[in-house]
């Protein structure tokens, strides 16, 4: 489990509290209720649903949550989504709209700020990264897939790290990034490489990959697969059995590689 | 390659397939602890992967399969009131190295 | 208590006729794919469909053969056990009256077999008198790898998991022998306006 227990909850800068690592004793699973404390749309069809949960034991980067609707008829649905945060930070989880979605468009259409929301996690510890796991990383993104690695790169950023990482986020068209500011930030760490390639629609004057990812492209953004270095994919079903296939062929460890599906349109 | 392999002289189309992390919580129900990082060797081709890595199905209740060669591994059946899961065969797992 | 999530009627349709809905059910527009494994594509000359088991003489056909007998179209509403029902489904295919016409047995049930390992079992009364069908069409199309193609079952009056998809042969049997679904917790008969989901339903 590598569950890392520490004392103390320092405070963050909005002075909210924040809790590191696992919970010192493994909480059993329950449902409850969280409340939305903000909304942030990301992009047109993605928002970030920031909560205020006080029985949140916290989590792991790259862990995920469950959230379950309740309509007035008393049918429910429950749907998994990554969380966007820091472990550090306040909860946030980000959707992204699925057209013929159930749940999705509700939450980035009809859910308000004040709005509660059922909820439990964290789960899963096998797609997650804490700092002393090491590196270097390579962070593999098919669209918002970016979602449970942007938590690794901020937990990386909150704590000061500076394991070498790479992120290669493959991304329909620019409108469609999410976080966009925040990689072109994180891009000019010196230690940190963002690469977007736009497979769909490119802006005027556009200079980068527009492709889906292959064996090229993962070798110019490295590391080699000598420097054995920690995989991180998550996307639609087709991009990750995709992108790993490439990535074995290439000769990176199979055991280094984690893997994350969202399912054939990710819903 | 890709989303489809051959095996047999079919193509096996995965574009469906989820992973053990998709069900991560519904597996936490039942064991009362995150399985996604125990190791399950397979029985049938001896490959030892992460219940997180293994592929997960979506049919009338939920499948898990072995990522090397699609052997069964669990089924759960999500009932109203509780999950019942099936552990297919003779189960050896580990924890994660230290 | 949940909090209730106003506005939020998930994907369900009201526009139904409540007579027509089985208890727990509710109607959708799409048609979810859930299978129990990896979609086969089996080349149409790699296939067969056999009748075997407690039979005088086992039968057998090939795609051309199987295409060649004589086929209905017809309009049938599908309930799957993980609540969804589709109105109004049209599909093409071979009655199991037709198919077992020339068949001889004492058999009183069938495992029905697929292409990716799954079973599933039935009461041969449950088939017979146009109550079930093999199709290779929906909506007047191929029937898509997804969905079943190039052949599934069709029990419409059972859950939809009896519907066996990829479907390559019928063993016909003495006795009762659960299959994937029903040695693992679900309904051995599956009927939905019983809401026969799991044993002791």
């Amino acid at each position: 489990m590598g569950g890392l227990t520490r004392l103390g909850e320092p405070a963050t800068p909005d002075g909210t509290t924040a809790r590191l690592g696992a919970p010192p004793a493994r909480m059993p699973l329950r449902w409850h209720t969280a409340r939305v404390r903000e909304l942030r749309q990301e992009t047109a069809h993605a928002k970030t649903i920031v909560l205020d949960d006080p029985q949140w034991p916290g989590h792991a980067a790259g862990q995920h949550a469950d959230v379950r609707l309740t309509a007035e008829d008393g049918y429910q649905a429950e749907r998994s989504y990554s969380i966007a945060s820091a472990p550090e930070e306040p909860l946030a989880l980000t959707i992204e709209r699925i057209d013929d979605g159930e749940v999705s468009p509700y939450l980035t259409e009809e859910l308000r700020e004040g709005d509660e929301l059922e909820l439990r996690g964290p789960i899963g510890g096998h797609f997650t990264w804490r700092t002393s796991d090491g590196g270097p990383l390579l962070l593999l993104a098919g669209g918002s897939g970016l979602v449970p690695l942007i938590a690794m790169l901020r937990h990386r950023v909150a704590q000061g790290d500076e394991t070498e990482a790479r992120l290669l986020v493959s991304s329909r068209g620019i409108e469609d990034l999410l976080y966009a500011q925040e990689l072109i930030a994180l891009g000019k760490r010196p230690e940190v490489t963002v690469q977007i390639t736009l497979t769909r629609t490119q802006p005027p004057g556009w200079d980068g990959p527009a492709r889906r990812v292959d064996a090229e492209m993962l070798t110019q953004l490295g590391p080699a697969p000598g420097a054995r270095p920690l995989v991180f994919v998550c996307g639609p079903t087709t991009f990750v059995e995709h992108t790993a296939d490439a990535l074995v062929a290439l000769g990176h460890a199979p055991e280094r590689i984690h893997a994350e599906r969202f399912g054939p349109s990710g819903s | 390659m890709g989303i489809a392999s051959e095996i047999g002289g079919t193509l096996w189309d995965e574009r469906y397939a989820l992973d053990g992390n998709a069900i991560a919580g519904l597996l936490e129900e039942v064991f009362e602890a995150d399985m996604t990082t125990a190791r399950r060797v397979c029985r049938s081709c001896g490959t030892t992967s992460a219940i997180g890595a293994h592929r997960a199905y979506r049919g009338a209740g939920v499948v898990l399969r072995c990522p090397a060669c699609r052997d069964l591994a669990v089924l759960i059946a999500p009932l109203p009131d509780r999950s019942r899961v099936w552990l297919v065969g003779e189960w050896t797992i580990e924890t994660p190295p230290r | 208590m949940a909090p209730i999530s106003r506005g939020f009627h998930g994907r369900r349709r009201s526009d139904v006729d409540p007579a027509r809905v089985p208890p727990g059910q509710y109607v959708v527009h799409d048609f979810p794919v859930l299978s129990a494994g990896p979609t086969p594509h089996t080349p149409l000359e790699q296939w067969g469909l056999q009748i075997g088991g407690e039979v005088t003489a086992p039968a057998s056909w090939t795609w051309e053969e199987f295409q060649a007998l004589p086929a209905e179209t017809f309009t049938v509403d599908i309930h799957c056990v993980t609540k969804w029902s589709k109105f109004d489904t049209s599909w093409t295919g071979v009655s199991l009256d037709t198919l077992l016409a020339g068949v001889e047995t004492e058999a009183d049930y069938l495992t029905v077999w697929c292409d990716g390992g799954y079973t599933t079992n039935l009461a041969l009364e449950d088939v017979t008198d146009g109550k079930a069908w093999i199709v290779y069409a929906f909506d007047g199309q191929p029937l898509e790898p997804e969905h079943g193609g190039p052949a599934r079952l069709l029990v419409p009056h059972l859950y939809f998991w009896k519907s066996a998809k990829w479907v390559r042969g019928l063993t016909l049997t003495r006795e009762d022998r659960p299959g994937f679904w029903e040695a693992a917790g679900y309904h051995n008969h599956g009927d939905p306006w019983k809401e026969q989901r799991y044993w002791g339903d």
